[in-house]
């Protein structure tokens, strides 16, 4: 095993052990914002996990979209993420350990919005790499795989 | 000392540009001269040495970030004619392009419903690297979003528990390639960081009640 | 005519997709670049035999081909357009290298002793004892192909890699088939000096 993971997950493992202590970091430099949500669609409310994730006032329409664009009625947060784009490094969105997506930003896009290098990942398993124009107030909808008696969707949006 | 239309002739043989009786003409001109038998012998080898070693098609290295980097200028560029943009019905009429796409794409492809407005999200490429799994994206005006659908997806065991998280900040350290991801107050709940095959490794606190 | 115009069967004709690129379908042509990416890049790449530059010359002359698509009359294959266009945009680079200085391929001067007779040009470098191995062969290929001037590297690649026939080297550079034929023998004439070591001591 390579040392630097060794040592990357000895200092995670002790970051998690003193969560009053983070590590002392300086906040790289950004290029906007994104919220990003991973959604248990189902026409079966019965199935809810029961996060009782709301999403933030500005997404609140998010259920009635997805809505025209997916086979379900019902839509249950299961994770959100309110997250950074820094300019020169990766940046994770991680509503769920078991879908996440790492994002890259290729700077401003030409009349609003970012120029974005995204991955999905599944576990170990990148599901789709994708470059993406996200413009504020216009989501993106990851339809991913199926679980349970629905659909688990990514939804991600740049905000204003 | 051969005159330039000999020097012609010497090349139009190698290359096939000769009629029949060309040819023959320099055929019994090579039977009767060494020398020049033997300068055609050696651009004939270097001929075949030059096909050999130059190949007619390369692979294009990060093909398909060539593309897709294609795609973003062609984005950013005047449209060709304003008002034109293919219906998803047109694009309906070229069943094959399916094909066609799937090839060059490597694994999986990519339909689009119709172009995008000024202020929609768009989804500019796409490589998807499990061969079983199809990605389509689409714009819906109803739902005011940019689709990307993943088909063919292996579904998730029913019986695998999803913990979702509540991740409102982000802390980095470039120095070891790690995110500690914080929760609502305050507490870490999760670590970023990357194995040797630069593939996520995700380290969890304690699950979300 | 190049040998890869026509798509495999099953797909979708490069004449369909480039009416479709001229009605601004931009997946169209990224269709397009996926069947041509690879042999585009060989001939930027074999022209200036550098990487980098070879990507983005190539990702230039496909944009330029993009540009040029409603004054494409489909009078032609459509690789043998895209040809033109990597070509030219390729040369143009070569030239302008030229202009700033590099003269690393302005072989005015070899043309001139070659013309005058190359078997009289002495070899300063003792025989090997050994045939050369192919990768050798491959390295001395191209760095001879590397000294030639832009119009002589040109007519080289445009006939033995793309096999294009006289007439089409004389429409695509565009000069006259007199001219074709003068420049590829010179060009041969030029390697064949370069590599004449290479082949005596492999005899």
């Amino acid at each position: 095993m390579n040392w630097l993971l060794i040592f990357a997950i000895m200092t995670g493992a002790l970051t998690l052990a003193n969560a009053q202590q983070p590590i002392p970091v300086v906040k790289p430099a950004t290029d906007g914002k994104v919220w990003g949500a991973l959604v248990y669609a189902t026409n079966n409310a019965k199935g809810f996990v029961g996060s009782n994730e709301q999403a933030p006032a500005d997404f609140a329409d998010i259920p009635q979209r997805l809505e025209k664009v997916f086979p379900y009625q019902r839509f249950e947060i299961l994770g959100q993420h309110l997250q950074d784009v820094f300019r020169e490094y990766e940046s994770w969105v991680v509503p769920t350990k078991d879908l996440f997506l790492k994002v890259d930003s290729k700077g401003p896009a030409e009349g609003g919005g970012m120029n974005l290098h995204l991955q999905f990942w599944r576990d170990q398993q990148v599901l789709v790499k994708t470059d993406a124009v996200l413009k504020a107030g216009s989501p993106l909808f990851i339809g991913g795989p199926k679980w349970r008696e629905g659909q688990l969707v990514f939804v991600l949006v740049l905000q204003k | 000392m051969k005159t330039p239309s000999e020097d012609h002739d010497l090349i139009r043989w190698l290359d096939g540009e000769m009629t029949d009786a060309e040819r023959a003409r320099f055929s019994t001109r090579l039977a009767a001269d060494p020398d020049l038998k033997a300068e055609v012998e050696m651009m004939q080898r270097m001929s075949s040495d030059l096909r050999a070693h130059l190949p007619a098609e390369m692979t294009v290295p990060y093909g398909d970030f060539f593309n897709s980097q294609i795609q973003v200028r062609l984005a950013q560029e005047e449209p060709l004619i304003p008002e034109a943009r293919a219906s998803w019905l047109d694009w309906l009429r070229l069943p094959t392009l399916i094909t066609a796409t799937a090839a060059v794409a490597i694994a999986g492809f990519m339909i689009m419903q119709k172009g995008p407005a000024a202020g929609d999200s768009v989804v500019l490429s796409i490589y998807v690297p499990n061969a079983s799994v199809h990605a389509r994206t689409f714009h819906s005006d109803e739902a005011q979003a940019t689709v990307l659908m993943l088909d063919g997806v292996e579904a998730i065991p029913a019986d695998r528990k999803i913990v979702g998280y509540y991740i409102e900040r982000t802390e980095t350290d470039q120095e070891v390639a790690m995110t500690t991801l914080y929760g609502k107050s305050g507490e870490v709940v999760l670590v970023v960081s990357k194995d040797v095959r630069n593939q996520p490794r995700l380290l969890s606190a304690t699950p979300r009640g | 005519m190049p040998a890869s115009t026509a798509p495999e069967p099953g797909e979708v004709s490069d004449s369909d997709l480039v009416k479709r690129c001229q009605a601004g379908d931009t997946r169209a042509f990224d269709v397009l670049v996926s069947r041509y990416r690879g042999k585009v890049y060989a001939m930027t790449y074999h022209m200036i035999q550098n990487e980098t530059e070879a990507w983005d010359l190539s990702q230039e002359a496909f944009i330029k081909a993009w540009r040029a698509m409603p004054n494409f009359k489909l009078d032609s294959a459509f690789y043998t357009w895209l040809y033109r266009i990597t070509h030219n945009v390729t040369y143009d680079w070569l030239r302008k290298k030229k202009m700033h200085g590099d003269g690393e391929f302005d072989d005015s001067r070899t043309e001139h002793r070659v013309a005058a007779g190359a078997e009289a040009v002495p070899r300063n470098e003792p025989a090997p004892d050994i045939a050369l191995k192919n990768a050798e062969l491959g390295k001395r290929i191209n760095d001879a192909i590397a000294k030639l001037s832009p119009e002589h590297k040109q007519v080289i690649l445009l006939r033995e890699v793309e096999g294009l026939a006289y007439e089409e080297i004389a429409q695509t550079i565009p000069c006259s088939l007199g001219t074709v034929m003068s420049r590829l023998f010179y060009a041969r004439k030029k390697l064949q000096e370069m590599l004449k070591d290479a082949y005596e001591n492999a005899l």
